[in-house]
């Protein structure tokens, strides 16, 4: 046991070790910039297309191409350094993550925040945002003062965008009775708030002007409140690439390019630019030593796994559940039973799990089922893996011998009882190792569940990188945590083998 | 107690069994003989409903079962008065062997558990298994094991026993502890149907004796003059 724990223990120090070099090799990669830039001919920008208009967005009208005010940005600042913009899809909230590999720099609605001044070089800012409050039209939310007391369901149910500026402002707002759940699309708050899931959102003024035609239902609650600007983010250790990125958006603003580029947008050029003009020196937040950022990530890093492990474990026994009633349906029910049983298997094993939460989530508070976030996810998570458990008892099933349920059968027994009695105890055994092996795989998959507002694990981890900078240091924190907790499974997992070579 | 009539069964194109007659009296044990592939199995099969027939009628235990499929809660009803041993033991490997024996009564029969458990330990005591209650069915020998199915079918406390072949996977030694006990159920006055291919086990125990070929009575009637 002390040699086998020992040889874990080194193999995770390997592992932590290795991680480390390569983000610092990835970071010294970069040292170039500018001329490689040149010399590609090309600035990659990247931006989440997800994120939806004003900003990147698909044309309704030609869905093959990309449009949005900062797609002409992007194309404006591309052509004052003498090269062509190229366009690099990211997840929104990782985005700066891609710098020094995949882009160049981020144009995407990244607001100028004190944290991200500290990680990345921020550009002079190219555009003034407000935050806005909205709600249904017949909703009893009407005035933003209203948030102060508690609502008629306890406390307001707000969705913000995950890692915006409106998250950071409303989770900062501990005078407001709010409780604030954060969405990995821009629009899926206003699609909540409509179908009456939450009972706010709160998010850049102009996205909402931009979709207000196709949420109808909901208004605009108070005066927009807490704005902020725009930058384009790019790493620290290009310092030319910023410099001539900041050259490149003085130019465009000095000669009314972004002015008019605004107006095209309806996006009050003028007033965008005299508040450009005038906007002040955002402050650079200072970094956490490790004891304060143990202090203050550990233990939410700990309650984030403890979520981890609730999902696995009320979703598991479900699935395995659910899992068992398939295969038996579909080896001993009714013959009509069968293909609609294997339909099933076939629609949830070849469609992504991260489809089947978001259509648990999302679609069917539309036909008036609004499941809570946990349940949702328990409930996507049980029925994803309920078909690969279906698959495996099937098999167990089959495995024991034929013999058994005659036997049983002669005895008096009907298909059921002799099911229940012999056969199942029997396959479940069988099919020990490859269900544990399962749950180790579930187990990690809840991290899927963070697209549907759950915060476990991998979400928590994200989320305190972004606010605290210390991306590496989280990692090797989250990753021990998910080892801590999968490896005893791995040992029930083997434990399990082990027993039933030495049966018969 | 039993009355087969006709019986006639294919499987595909071949036939099977082809217009069968049989009639085993109260207490009688018949023996089946014959050589492999002469159906014996099937007959025995087609007795408590494990096969399906395709003409003909049997009658066995009071119950009358029909060619084709049966009505919902027919067999188990037969088969509750049908106990069977088969060829490879077919013992619960997920329970021990007290729970083999204890647990279709309880099952089956709602027998209360205390009372099933008494009734599966006097059984055990009856095939000299007692000292096994509590082993797992792997841990003992085939002879052993053909034992505590014997024991089993019979918690069910059925009208007839049928044994499709209880030594053919035993080694001589274990035959004869299993021959020992079947021998002492014919004299409990047991009613009985053996398929078996030894011919001095059938001449010992049984009354009666058919001889099917090709799925065809051959040879029938009294064991001793049969085999002369």
């Amino acid at each position: 046991m002390k040699g086998i724990g020992m040889r874990v223990l080194s193999g995770m120090i390997y592992t932590c070790v290795g991680i480390v070099v390569a983000v610092g090799m990835a970071l010294a990669a970069s040292a170039e910039e500018l001329d490689e830039v040149i010399a590609r001919g090309e600035l990659v920008w990247a931006a989440d297309q997800e994120g939806g208009g004003p900003h990147v967005f698909l044309d309704p009208k030609d869905p093959g191409r990309l449009t949005g005010f900062e797609v002409e940005l992007a194309g404006l600042v591309a052509a004052e350094l003498g090269v062509k913009p190229r366009f690099q899809q990211g997840q929104w909230d990782r985005l700066p993550l891609l710098l020094g590999r995949a882009a160049d720099c981020v144009i995407n609605g990244i607001e100028l925040i004190p944290e991200r001044r500290r990680d990345y070089h921020c550009s002079r800012p190219y555009f003034a945002y407000s935050l806005q409050l909205l709600a249904r039209r017949d909703g009893p939310l009407d005035s933003f003062e209203k948030l102060a007391a508690h609502g008629p369901g306890g406390r307001w149910r707000v969705g913000v965008l995950t890692g915006s500026a409106a998250e950071i402002v409303m989770r900062s707002r501990s005078d407001l009775e709010l409780e604030v759940i954060g969405y990995d699309g821009t629009i899926d708050s206003l699609e909540q708030v409509q179908s009456g899931v939450l009972d706010a959102a709160v998010m850049d003024d102009c996205i909402f002007n931009f979709y207000a035609d196709r949420f109808a239902g909901l208004r605009m609650v108070g005066r927009p409140f807490g704005g902020g600007l725009y930058t384009i983010l790019t790493a620290h250790d290009t310092p030319r690439l910023s410099a001539a990125i900041d050259e490149a958006l003085g130019t465009i603003i000095a000669d009314g390019r972004l002015k008019a580029l605004y107006d095209r947008w309806d996006l009050a050029g003028r007033q965008q630019v005299l508040t450009l003009r005038d906007a002040a020196e955002i402050p650079m937040a200072g970094r956490r030593s490790l004891g304060q950022l143990a202090r203050e990530s550990l233990p939410l890093l700990l309650q984030a796994a403890g979520m981890t492990v609730l999902l696995s474990c009320a979703a598991f026994p479900l699935a395995i559940l659910i899992g068992l009633c398939v295969a038996i349906g579909r080896l001993h029910g009714p013959a009509w039973l069968r293909p609609l049983l294997a339909g099933y298997v076939e629609v949830l094993r070849g469609t992504p799990l991260m489809l089947q939460l978001y259509a648990i989530f999302f679609l069917l508070p539309k036909i008036g089922l609004a499941l809570p976030a946990l349940v949702a996810a328990v409930a996507g998570l049980a029925l994803n893996y309920s078909a690969y458990e279906s698959e495996i008892y099937r098999a167990g099933l089959k495995a024991v011998p034929l013999g058994q349920f005659e036997a049983a059968l002669s005895l008096g027994m009907t298909k059921w009882q002799a099911l229940r009695h012999v056969i199942v105890p029997q396959a479940v055994r069988l099919v020990m190792p490859p269900v544990t092996n399962d749950f180790i795989a579930l187990f990690k998959d809840t991290s899927v569940c963070s697209v549907i507002t759950v915060i476990e694990l991998t979400k928590r981890y994200s989320v305190l990188a972004l606010s605290t900078g210390r991306i590496v240091e989280l990692a090797i924190v989250t990753a021990l945590l998910y080892l801590a907790m999968s490896w005893p499974l791995s040992l029930v997992s083997r434990w399990f083998e082990a027993r039933l070579e030495k049966s018969p | 107690m039993i009355a087969i009539e006709g019986l006639s069964k294919t499987r595909g194109a071949v036939p099977v069994l082809s217009a069968v007659n049989l009639a085993v009296a109260e207490g009688q044990v018949m023996a089946i003989v014959g050589p492999s592939g002469g159906g014996k199995s099937t007959l025995l099969r087609c007795l408590n409903g494990l096969e399906t027939f395709d003409s003909g009628a049997v009658s066995i235990a009071g119950h009358a079962l029909a060619p084709g499929g049966h009505q919902p809660g027919l067999l188990e009803r037969v088969r509750r008065d049908v106990g069977m041993v088969f060829q490879q033991f077919n013992l619960f490997l997920n329970m021990s062997v007290l729970e083999n024996v204890a647990m279709p009564p309880r099952v089956v029969s709602r027998v209360p558990p205390e009372v099933a458990r008494e009734r599966a330990l006097a059984l055990l005591d009856r095939v000299g298994l007692a000292s096994f209650a509590s082993a797992r069915p792997a841990t003992l020998s085939g002879g052993q094991q053909q034992r505590v199915a014997i024991a089993r079918a019979l918690a069910m406390q059925p009208r007839v026993m049928l044994f499709d072949e209880p030594t053919s996977a035993l080694d001589p030694a274990m035959s004869a502890e299993v021959l020992d006990v079947i021998v002492d159920l014919a004299r409990g006055g047991q009613t009985m149907v053996v398929v078996t291919h030894d011919h001095a086990f059938a001449k010992r125990a049984a009354t009666n004796l058919v001889e099917l070929v090709a799925g065809r009575i051959a040879r029938c009637g009294p064991a001793a003059t049969v085999l002369e």
